[in-house]
Order: C-alpha cells, then structure tokens, then sequence
C-alpha cells in the first residue's frame, strides 16, 4: 500500500484556502498605539534637541501605521454588515478614524492626537455596541 | 475512462523545453472547496490546457500576488461581466474569475472566514492558469470526474 501510494503521490500542492480569522478584536490595540503617539508628541513639545525629534517622528510614524493596522482590521474582519444597522456611520467612522491617523502621522499637534484617540473610543463604543466585547475576547475584555 | 475532457478550442501547450508542463497531480490542501473537493483529495491535472476552461470547471493557478498553488472553480470567462463589490466588472479576454464552492456559512461553522478567490485578489490572467483539474483518484472511494458546482451557476450576464 504505502508503495502505491508512494508511486502515486501527487507531486504538488494546490490550496483551496480561506481566512483563518482567530476572532479576537479589539480596539483597545489601536487605543494603545494611538496613546502612544499622544505621548510623542507631548515628549517633542518638551525636547528641542533635534536627535531626540528625529528618533521621536520616526517611532511616532511607526505607531501611526500600527493603529492603522488595527483599525484596519477591526473594519475588515470584525465588523459584518448586519452591524451597520446599530452603527449606521460605522463606514464614515472608519473613513474619518484612518484619515486622522494620517494626519497624526505627519503632525505635531497635540489637538489632532486628541482629536485621534475620540475617534477610537467612538469605535469602542461601536465595538461595544455590537456585542464585542462579550464575543471577541477570550474571557471577556479585561476591567 | 478516456482522457480529460477538452474544451472546445483547447491547443496542446508545451513548455520551453519541448515537454508537457505540469504537475499532473496535486493534493488539496483546505476545505474552500467543500463539499465537492475535500481537503486530502488527489486529483489529476490537466496541465496541456491553453484557455479558460468552460464554467464550472475546476482549476489549479498560481494566485495572483502569492507565491502560492491555488485551486478554485472558474466562475466566469473571459468577456463575461461579474459582480464585483456592489458594481459589475468585464472579465478582459484572457482573464477568468474564480471562486470557492463552500459558502460563508458552511465555513464560518467549521471556523474559517471567507475563501480567499477572486472576490479578494481579483480576476486571473491566463498566465497564471496551470491546468484544469478533472479527476479524483484518491480516496479510492470517492475516485470519478469531479463533481459540478453544488448549486448551478448562473452565467454571469
């Protein structure tokens, strides 16, 4: 048997894959990160030696893609259209949430920061709203 | 049982050294294509095949934008329109649109997400075609011609 098997045995691999989502979410990621960028750009106001706002545009450019990343899966995988209909603005939300991580990313302004991490705690509240955080966590969101 | 059944058109393709391409066989690998592939599967391979094969025709195809062997059902040929993301699109004339059998519900209970087919990366260009897929020959008990689509396909209009 194993001899047939062995003189038969296909000599490629072809995947019929799909997404294997783990299910967990939420947009206390992105809120971490988003904190993140809030507090370089707070440090950049205090500092005006010109290496540390070098090293510090650089990790704030680095935080801003990874709450992008977040908030980008949040959008794509979490949220279902079914949800819209408890979070009509859920697509202007995101929309207005990545477009104000861009504007952090280029920006020195603590206001534009601020104004960043209102748009997440609204897609908190969105998670919320939908039943994330009794769905998506392992054990419920951590208090 | 005779050889694979050729589409109307279909040429013989030879590879730069004069022998036919393959692979001739392949594995599945993951269930997208649940119920008629099951991951397990051995299937033959008709690698000689130039053009889109007729819908519902199962095929192997290097994914676009993966370094990666891909099997998926074609769902519309070339010319045909589809519907992509609220909108329609025209399928250019070497381009195919494929797609996986399992529907989102089967796969979301045995806990994947959606397959990833053209919905995700887009129509294929032919180049990327390896061959059609025709017959099972392992398990033994379930070797024959693969089945059609589960549910008919409409032709995309």
């Amino acid at each position: 048997m194993s001899l047939f098997r062995r003189l038969l045995a296909p000599s490629a691999v072809a995947h019929a894959h799909c997404d294997l989502p783990c299910g967990v979410y939420d947009p206390e990621q992105a809120r971490i990160e988003a904190e993140s960028c809030y507090r370089i750009v707070e440090k950049m106001a205090a500092n005006s030696d010109p290496a540390f706002t070098t090293r510090a545009i650089a990790i704030k450019e680095q935080r801003a893609d990874l709450v992008k990343h977040h908030l980008d899966v949040l959008w794509h995988d979490y949220f279902k259209p079914e949800h819209l209909a408890t979070v009509p603005n859920l697509h202007d939300l995101f929309w207005n949430a990545t477009k104000q991580v861009s504007k952090v990313k280029a920006s020195s302004n603590l206001d534009d920061a601020k104004k960043l991490l209102a748009l997440i705690d609204e897609v908190d509240a969105a998670w919320k709203a939908t039943g994330g955080e009794g769905k998506t966590r392992v054990a419920g969101r951590p208090s | 049982m005779t050889g694979p059944r050729r589409v109307r058109g279909t040429r013989r393709r030879r590879g730069a050294s004069g022998r036919l391409p393959g692979p001739w066989r392949v594995a599945v690998a993951d269930g997208s294509m649940l119920p008629s592939v099951n991951p397990g599967d051995w299937l033959l391979i008709d690698p000689t095949t130039v053009h889109w094969p007729r819908r519902g025709a199962v095929v192997v195809f290097h994914e676009p934008g993966a370094d990666l062997l891909a099997i998926k059902r074609v769902a519309g040929r070339p010319g045909d329109w589809v519907r992509f993301a609220d909108a329609w699109l025209q399928l250019r004339e070497d381009e195919a649109w494929l797609m996986g059998d399992a529907t989102d519900e089967a796969l979301a209970a045995a806990g994947h997400g959606t397959p990833i087919d053209s919905r995700r990366f887009g129509p294929v260009p032919i180049e990327r075609l390896v061959g059609r897929a025709w017959f099972r020959y392992w398990p033994l008990r379930r070797t024959g011609r693969l089945p059609r689509p589960p549910k008919p396909r409409p032709a995309p209009s």
